[in-house]
């Protein structure tokens, strides 16, 4: 994936306009999906679509993906048969087709080539081709008048008894639940998915037996299904089948059987159902429902909860009709494997569209898989009773083949539907170079659709119902309750929820699924919404205004890197690329052209503490830093000779990057301290000193240029007798050419400057070394806010040269820019104060004292410390155990102890627990230990116990973020389909007649199966019809009385019609595009705000007094449903009174 | 190989299984830890790296686990067990921890061989990753609390039996073709594998090979397999990297003995590698890295946090309402003052100033106390003051004529005085008042020795003795709340005993001119007494009424400043405008003049700046 993604940076996007195409480019992500998202651009009527646009009008090359190369495999495991294939649809010959192609030989090439030339092959197809299926004597009579399409079936193909064992296992598992599997197949490329589920049986008992013997009897081959491995294209493969299904390893159980029901109480969405629901940790926060549902999930799919089973395991195989009792005993003896199998193009670029296609949407695959599954129960159960074997055989493979179909075709229509290219609110949150012209465009859309469509209330009825079921706009305009007094009234991203994605990750690709089907309220429903009309344009309209209303938040794709160097001496891998990217920051009018490097080592070289005979040495070779604070104090002087000893002293913790403003900083005084804590040298003198700060930049991978710029001039005025010292660029080619170190970050908030001074923040910040406030921060003056944003590891001082930072957004950055210029007043006075100490920290050598030094003014802890440090008493080295006791301590190993007069400066500070023993090699950080450890408590009491691990500094990531296509809300809003789709969220369609065929068993479907890896109480359907102007809901727990009817009737809110109607006046009065759109805003908050009013009414209430709504806030009955709804995402209550 | 394998596999597990237990029992009281600490963590991935020893099946060698903060913000509920946890080990100090070190089974299976867990003849140099005597690995991720740990075993009982399970599976049940490569493999009971075998060259080895996995185990397999190709590529790249690592060795020892020409002159034994004290190597030494497992632990700790944020969701919340963002803006200032001034409350600074200047000295002392227990209206009612609890408490006390009066004249944004000796009662009037409008139009001068003119406040409290000037006793933009001590008998006998205290007074509410009866009045106040009227409704039930009610109408506002304000549209648009808002009449004309006044400064700046950018104004045609 590393390698790969170098090719993304000269593909032209072309489905976008070009900045936005290269900022995709960045990660990759554009490359991926762009043939996803490829789709048929809708042009709207009356709708100015650039002309860029409409080059994107490539439907998706299904080229790339053959549907008859998705294989159906399904196997049996039993204790006394051993395994057996049940079905291979490789195997299968449509008997037209053999009839018509037989001159070509086709068919028969294959079979022989599966059977290896067996003579069965020519009997089985003419037995087969026998068989016509008329009304069949036995059970399945609802099939009976169906003429089925003829198939022959032939012996598996080669590779059954290879994936047979790749589905079960070679050791079979006491497991009773159902297990999945994926395995990537290399040669040829392709994709398993397999379930193994214990078979249920129930009177029938061994009836696949009859099964596998009518194959048996077809094939004339006893062995079949037999294992047999003689013929592995597929390298080794364990031989000796028949060891391969011995005695089942027995899986202890952990005794968490007991637990199962509790298991679907934990659920995330379910939870909410409960009146007290789940503590959630920030109940204050506006977001709460998303919030809350996000952090339920991390919580039950954290691996210490998740021990228990989230659901519940007795997923089973079904050879028994319901009616039938399973036999207990049986369940264990028999599994049944069902086995999907994609062959992957061979041109890679296909090949990883389709990977991460099917990855992202796994659970939709999973849905339809679990589809199959049902299908291939139904037929085994059915075929039973047919005595005739050929003719069960027959029945079997038909019904088969037909599941298979419909499964093929679901697949290939979920990958090849026709996409809203921009879906608007979506659009609205990312793309935000040209949001006025989206907001007009939208608001032209939409103003047209309550004009022209509305007459019967046909609009306000789609939107009352799309309100009430996609519920994912609640939280979207819940109002904040403690905003940064910064932020306006816009709406802003919610920064508990991102904080939460980062402390307690959860997937946010789930998260948004859900937000999509709106199945965010209580009880859980999923809701998909159809537009059915044979006016084309007309259903895209409608689409197109619904994509805003159908919110779910937008991914970003962040691509963590650390800068590849280290002093381990590993190899840089050659053939980085060089990635450019416009970058769109939070704010809008932010944007910089990122240059990275890609390709760093996946093995990432830890930053080790110094053995203890480098201990010894002052100067440990091993060590990375320290010799290079030798070199930054020379470089100045004499740059050429240290460029060329550098490379020789292998030190790899300095990236070219950092040499730029490293040099910078040895005109920047006050930086001293950040040299100081490698330097074990006393300097000359307080300049030269600082010139080791070149640390500080280290961490930054700065254009040359850029940084130079800024730099020189401070050099000139500050020490012009210097700048001759600049480094030439050269100096920093020892592995890589400069420019592919370089991240060069262009833009008002990050400019070169201000990406020095900040990191020269940063450092100093370094030594505050505070507990991990994880508040955003919200004064620019607390020191240490920035930097904790910016260096989620606190690797230590040496670390920071050669880890690329991690870049904080925008505004943090534009608040760690002030804070720093509020700070730098302090900081050029405190410059010579330092110089001073530094010089006479020099001599003591202690790289606290000088740490300290340059803090005071700026961080009283720091100088706290420093005083403390000056009367400290002298202390033996701090093992490096004792270090990481502390929590916050930050890589200890770092900072090479050898010097004594460091030891001399180790201080007690707190009570931080020490530990005297010798073998520690790490000395100095303990400055910074005890800093942490002091600020830090409450974050540290939880390690302090028990475990002394060795303390490894993590490189510090920098994040290379996009905007991430690959995910739901861009592929299940679909544009026109040619027919009825299941899985979408949003789609149109020219008429119903599949949709009437399919909607009742998708619904329940959804119900049993759900997509979101949770339990959901309702699956939802709302039908719009433009042809009958009907606003139907259909519901998988109501039935239909009325037959002709799909679903229920819209009751049309009199909150949304007003709703409509003042916008289209506001529009026609000529409003700002954009005003217009906030002021709908304002007005989902009031329907937010009145049902919040709801919800308080029924507290007090079993019953709504309607009228008594309706005087004193214009609540109508056609409202309660709406606002019922709405009120269930925030007060889970509701819904157990009104149900 | 194979059979092997599979005759061996349950055997594997069980006996570690058997060496957990005993080592559980051990140290029941390092479990009690254990589950402290997991309380407080919770693991969302393992990463581990696994080996298929030749002599002990599938070992886990190595095993990176995250611990995450117990809540998203780092704080509050951490500190509890913390705390404790830390006075228990000051304590003890390093005896005590190196006590239990002693007793953690994960840290006895690579620490000390002596301790539980897989014995030491169960141990070959293959099996084993951390020297002994190794404490294991961690790194912080400050940022977000996040720890990232590294031992040969988990030390939770249950996941090291998770990624017991899993390794076993990785390395003898699942089959992979070629033995290399990628599987997802998983169950709800043991969790979701994500598992990449691969080989590593060995001279010494059986068929110059050693078989090893990485797996990753989490409990959301929907996650898990989100991540597939991310995990993948990253999974990958480590494995060339430790493959490559070896084959150098493998090249140099070959060429310095080659083993192949060596086997083949003696006779090829089974078990030959088996008595050959070089057969179980280590992966450093197989690599030739002694800094190998520090390597790995950084790497799978950055593995876990590159995949943990590699995507990230952008949520949108609400807009703040006018009144929080006028609140903030209220504090904001505040702040700025407040290095000069200590102790004030957003309304209650202008309060101050005026309390010194005339009233008694009992009233002066209980001042500040007053400001700081005003801000929770709650809080005074146990003390039984003669005061004002609600809305609709007021309406009857005052009677709902009286009360209309007053309210229409709140709305409007006249000036309301009250005039009384009782400096609580005044307050509670202006606190349930002033709730019938935005924060940003309440100026509250809570009580005063002097009449304030209408543009310093709208809301005034006065001693009784205080004169108002005559143009105000007869300007229809006042009103005045005359409060007497009443006679005998109450003018209302509402009944419960807290009102009592209200009843010693008598309330008149006078204006200049009196508000026609007939009069409809803005529509917000109509609502408004409806609500109050029902007494089916609740307190909160009201507030969050009037909570509605005020957002509805600061919305028509917003739309009116921009019109009119910003847009400096004609009259006649206006008048359009305002129809379509509903607000037509001349008292919701009024009333919406009045509360522009209340409109955040942000909200104004926002529109004002939007206008002024190029693109914004033009509209579509």
């Amino acid at each position: 994936m590393c390698g790969g993604t170098a090719k993304t940076t000269n593909q032209p996007g072309n489905w976008q306009d070009s900045a936005r195409c290269v900022s995709d480019a960045v990660p990759g992500a554009g490359r991926i999906y762009r043939a996803l998202l490829r789709t048929k651009i809708k042009k709207h009527a009356g709708v100015d679509r650039s002309t860029d646009h409409t080059e994107l009008d490539n439907s998706w090359s299904c080229s790339e993906f053959d549907l008859n190369e998705i294989r159906l495999i399904v196997y049996q495991d039993c204790d006394r048969r051993g395994r057996q294939v049940l079905f291979d649809s490789k195997a299968v010959q449509k008997i037209e087709e053999v009839t018509a192609q037989k001159t070509e030989d086709v068919p028969i090439k294959i079979s022989a080539k599966c059977c290896q030339g067996s003579s069965s092959v020519s009997s089985v197809s003419s037995s087969s081709s026998s068989i016509s299926f008329h009304s069949s004597s036995g059970g399945s009579s609802h099939h009976a008048k169906e003429q089925l399409p003829k198939y022959q079936y032939t012996r598996p193909a080669s590779d059954v008894n290879m994936l047979g064992e790749m589905m079960f296992g070679s050791v079979a598992m006491s497991y009773k639940g159902s297990t999945l599997k994926i395995h990537y197949i290399r040669s040829p490329p392709q994709l398993m998915i397999s379930k193994v589920f214990s078979a249920r049986m129930g009177s029938f008992c061994g009836s696949t037996n009859n099964l596998q013997d009518s194959f048996e009897y077809i094939n004339q081959d006893p062995n079949l299904g037999k294992l047999n491995t003689n013929q592995n294209s597929l390298g080794p493969c364990r031989t000796g089948s028949n060891l391969a299904h011995s005695t089942p390893v027995d899986m202890p159980s952990r005794g968490q059987n007991e637990d199962r029901d509790s298991g679907i109480a934990r659920s995330a969405s379910l939870s909410s159902l409960l009146i007290t629901p789940f503590p959630s940790p920030s109940s204050s926060t506006s977001s709460s429902s998303s919030y809350q549902r996000r952090w339920l999930r991390s919580q039950t799919t954290s691996l210490e909860n998740g021990i228990i089973p989230r659901r519940s395991t007795d997923e089973t195989f079904s050879l028994a009709e319901e009616t039938c009792s399973s036999n207990p005993s049986m369940v264990r003896r028999k599994k049944i494997a069902i086995s999907i199998i994609f062959s992957l193009c061979e041109k890679e670029e296909a090949q990883r569209n389709f990977q991460d296609f099917f990855f992202s949407h796994f659970p939709l695959f999973e849905s339809h898989m679990n589809r199959l599954k049902s299908a291939i129960e139904k037929a085994m159960i059915s075929c039973r009773k047919i005595a005739e074997s050929s003719l069960r055989v027959q029945f079997y493979v038909s019904r088969l083949m037909e599941a298979l179909g419909e499964f093929r075709g679901t697949i290939w229509n979920l990958y090849s539907v026709p996409r809203i290219a921009e879906p608007v609110w979506l659009t609205m949150m990312s793309g935000t170079l040209e949001k006025n012209q989206l907001c007009q465009r939208f608001l032209k859309e939409f103003t047209l659709l309550i004009e022209q469509i509305n007459k019967n209330q046909f609009f306000a009825a789609l939107l009352t119902a799309v309100l009430t079921y996609h519920l994912a706009w609640v939280p979207t305009v819940m109002p904040v309750d403690h905003p940064p007094i910064k932020a306006f009234s816009e709406k802003r991203t919610s920064q508990s929820v991102n904080m939460l994605a980062k402390t307690h990750p959860y997937n946010p690709l789930w998260a948004q699924l859900g937000d999509l089907y709106g199945a965010i309220g209580s009880p859980v429903r999923l809701t998909r919404t159809v537009v059915v009309g044979k006016q084309k344009d007309l259903v895209q309209r409608i689409l197109y205004v619904l994509t805003y209303f159908l919110r779910c938040s937008e991914l970003q794709e962040n691509q963590l890197t650390w800068s590849g160097n280290h002093s381990e001496g590993d190899q840089v891998l050659n053939g980085s690329k060089i990635i450019t990217a416009l970058e769109k920051g939070e704010v809008e009018e932010s944007e910089y052209v990122v240059v990275t490097v890609r390709n760093e080592p996946a093995l990432v070289p830890p930053i080790l503490p110094p053995t203890a005979a480098e201990r010894q040495n002052p100067w440990p070779a091993g060590f990375p830093e320290s010799p290079e604070g030798t070199d930054s104090r020379d470089l100045v002087l004499k740059p050429d000779k240290e460029a060329n000893r550098r490379p020789e002293q292998g030190f790899e913790a300095c990236s070219t990057g950092c040499q730029g403003p490293a040099s910078g900083a040895s005109w920047k005084p006050q930086n001293a301290f950040c040299g100081d804590e490698k330097n074990k040298e006393v300097p000359q003198d307080g300049s030269s000193r600082l010139s080791s700060c070149e640390v500080l930049g280290a961490g930054m991978k700065m254009d040359q240029q850029a940084v130079c710029e800024p730099l020189k001039v401070e050099m000139s005025t500050r020490l012009p007798d210097r700048s001759v010292a600049w480094p030439c660029p050269d100096r920093h080619l020892w592995e890589k050419p400069p420019i592919e170190k370089v991240t060069f970050q262009i833009g008002s908030s990050t400019s070169p400057e201000s990406d020095f001074e900040s990191r020269m923040k940063k450092m100093e910040e370094r030594m505050k070394a505070c507990g991990p406030s994880l508040e955003a921060r919200e004064a620019a003056d607390t020191a240490q806010d920035p930097q904790i944003s910016r260096s989620p590891f606190k690797p230590g001082f040496q670390e920071n040269v050669c880890c690329p930072q991690n870049r904080p957004s925008e505004g943090d950055e534009g608040e760690s820019d002030k804070g720093f210029a509020e700070d730098r007043g302090s900081r050029n006075d405190t410059a010579a104060d330092a110089a001073g100490q530094l010089s006479h920290a020099a001599d003591l050598g202690a790289a606290s004292h000088r740490v300290a030094g340059t803090a005071p003014g700026r961080l009283e802890a720091a100088t706290g410390l420093y005083v403390k440090a000056e009367e400290g008493p002298v202390l033996e080295p701090v093992a490096a155990s004792c270090v990481q006791r502390g929590p916050g301590l930050v890589a200890p190993a770092n900072i090479p102890c050898g010097d004594d007069n460091k030891k001399a400066n180790f201080r007690t500070e707190g009570d931080i627990p020490r530990n005297e023993s010798s073998d520690s090699a790490l000395g100095d950080s303990d400055d910074e230990a005890c800093t942490s450890a002091m600020l830090d408590l409450g974050h540290g009491g939880d390690r302090t116990g028990g475990s002394l691990e060795v303390e490894l500094p993590l490189p510090r990531s920098q994040s290379i973020s996009t905007q991430n296509v690959r995910n739901f809300g861009r592929s299940l809003l679909a544009g026109y389909c040619p027919t009825y789709m299941p899985d979408l969220v949003l789609h149109g369609t020219g008429s119903d007649e599949k949709l009437k065929q399919c909607l009742v068993t998708d619904l329940v479907h959804t119900v049993h199966h759900p997509v979101l890896d949770e339990p959901i109480a309702e699956a939802v359907c709302i039908i719009a019809d433009t042809d009958k102007w009907s606003v139907q809901v259909a519901t998988s727990q109501r039935k239909v009385t009325d037959n002709m009817k799909l679903g229920q009737d819209v009751l049309v809110s009199s909150q949304v019609s007003s709703l409509l109607q003042s916008i289209l006046q506001l529009y026609k009065l000529h409003l700002p595009a954009d005003f217009c759109i906030m002021h709908l805003e304002d007005r989902l908050q009031e329907m937010y705000l009145k049902s919040k009013m709801l919800s308080e009414y029924l507290r007090g209430h079993t019953r709504v007094h309607v009228k008594e709504l309706g005087v004193v806030l214009g609540i109508e009955s056609n409202d309660l449903p709406l606002l019922t709804a709405i009120a269930s995402t925030h007060s889970p209550y509701v819904a157990q009174i009104l149900l | 190989m194979s059979g092997y394998v599979t005759t061996r596999a349950q055997l594997y597990l069980r006996e570690e299984d058997r060496c957990w237990s005993s080592s559980c029992q051990l140290s029941s009281q390092l479990q009690k830890r254990q589950a402290s600490r997991s309380l407080q963590g919770t693991m969302n991935a393992i990463v581990a790296l696994c080996h298929f020893c030749e002599l002990h099946g599938p070992r886990t060698l190595f095993c990176t686990e995250v611990l995450h903060a117990p809540l998203p913000q780092g704080a509050g509920n951490e500190d509890s067990p913390g705390q404790g946890e830390q006075a228990e080990e000051e304590e003890g100090g390093i005896q005590m921890s190196s006590r239990m070190r002693a007793h953690s089974p994960a840290e006895g299976a690579s620490v000390e061989s002596s301790s539980p867990g897989p014995k030491k003849s169960d141990m070959c140099e293959g099996c084993r990753s951390l020297a002994a005597g190794h404490p294991g690995y961690i790194s912080h991720d400050k940022e977000t609390s996040i720890k990232y740990v590294s031992h040969q075993h988990p030390s939770h009982p249950q996941l090291f039996s998770i990624v017991r399970q899993a390794c076993v599976r990785s390395l003898s049940c699942e089959v992979c073709p070629g033995r290399e490569g990628p599987i997802f493999f998983g169950d709800e009971q043991h969790g979701f594998v994500f598992s990449h075998t691969f080989f590593i060259k060995d001279s010494l080895a059986r068929g110059f090979q050693r078989w090893y996995s990485i797996i990753t185990i989490m409990m959301d397999r929907i996650y898990l397999i989100n991540s597939w190709p991310f995990l993948l590529g990253k999974v990958r790249g480590i494995i060339d990297e430790l493959q490559g690592k070896a084959l150098k060795v493998f090249e140099a020892e070959q060429f310095g003995c080659p083993q192949r020409a060596q086997r083949m002159n003696t006779a090829f034994t089974p078990f030959l590698h088996q008595r050959n004290g070089n057969a179980a190597r280590s992966l450093t030494s197989l690599t030739s890295d002694d800094n190998l497992w520090a390597c790995l632990h950084t790497s799978f700790a950055w593995l876990l946090k590159a995949c943990g944020s590699r995507l990230t969701e952008k949520l949108l919340e609400g807009a703040p309402t006018e009144d929080t963002l006028v609140q903030m803006e209220k504090l904001a200032d505040l702040e700025e003052e407040s290095e000069s001034w200590d102790n004030s409350e957003a309304e209650e600074e202008e309060k101050a100033p005026v309390l010194t200047e005339g009233v008694e000295g009992r009233e002066l002392t209980q001042g500040p106390a007053e400001s700081s227990s005003l801000s929770g209206c709650g809080s005074w009612q146990p003390r039984k003051l003669p005061v004002f609890k609600s809305l609709r408490h007021m309406r009857q006390v005052l009677g709902a004529p009286s009360f209309r009066m007053l309210a229409w004249h709140v709305l409007m944004g006249n000036q309301v005085i009250w005039k009384s000796g009782d400096v609580d009662l005044v307050q509670s009037a202006f606190e349930v008042l002033r709730t019938m409008l935005p924060v940003g139009c309440v100026r509250i001068i809570p009580y005063s020795s002097q009449y304030e003119e209408a543009y310093r406040c709208n809301f005034l409290g006065l001693s009784p003795h205080v004169q108002i000037p005559p143009h105000v006793l007869s300007s229809e933009f006042a009103v005045i709340v005359e409060v007497h001590a009443a006679a005998r008998s109450t003018l209302h006998p509402v009944g419960c005993e807290d009102d009592q205290s209200l009843s010693k007074y008598e309330f008149v509410v006078t204006s200049g001119s009196p508000v026609a009866a007939d009069r409809v009045g803005p529509t917000i106040l109509n609502k408004i007494e409806a609500a109050l009227t029902n007494q089916n409704l609740s307190v909160d039930v009201v507030d969050q009424c009037l909570v509605c009610l005020k957002e509805e109408w600061m919305n028509k506002v917003k739309v009116l400043f921009k019109f009119t304000k910003v847009d400096s549209r004609p009259k006649e648009d206006t008048q359009k405008l305002l129809s379509i808002l509903g607000a037509s009449e001349e008292d919701n004309v009024k009333l919406l003049k009045f509360w522009m006044t209340g409109l955040s400064k942000t909200y104004k700046s926002h529109l004002m700046s939007t206008v002024r950018s190029p693109t914004a104004s033009e509209s579509r045609n």
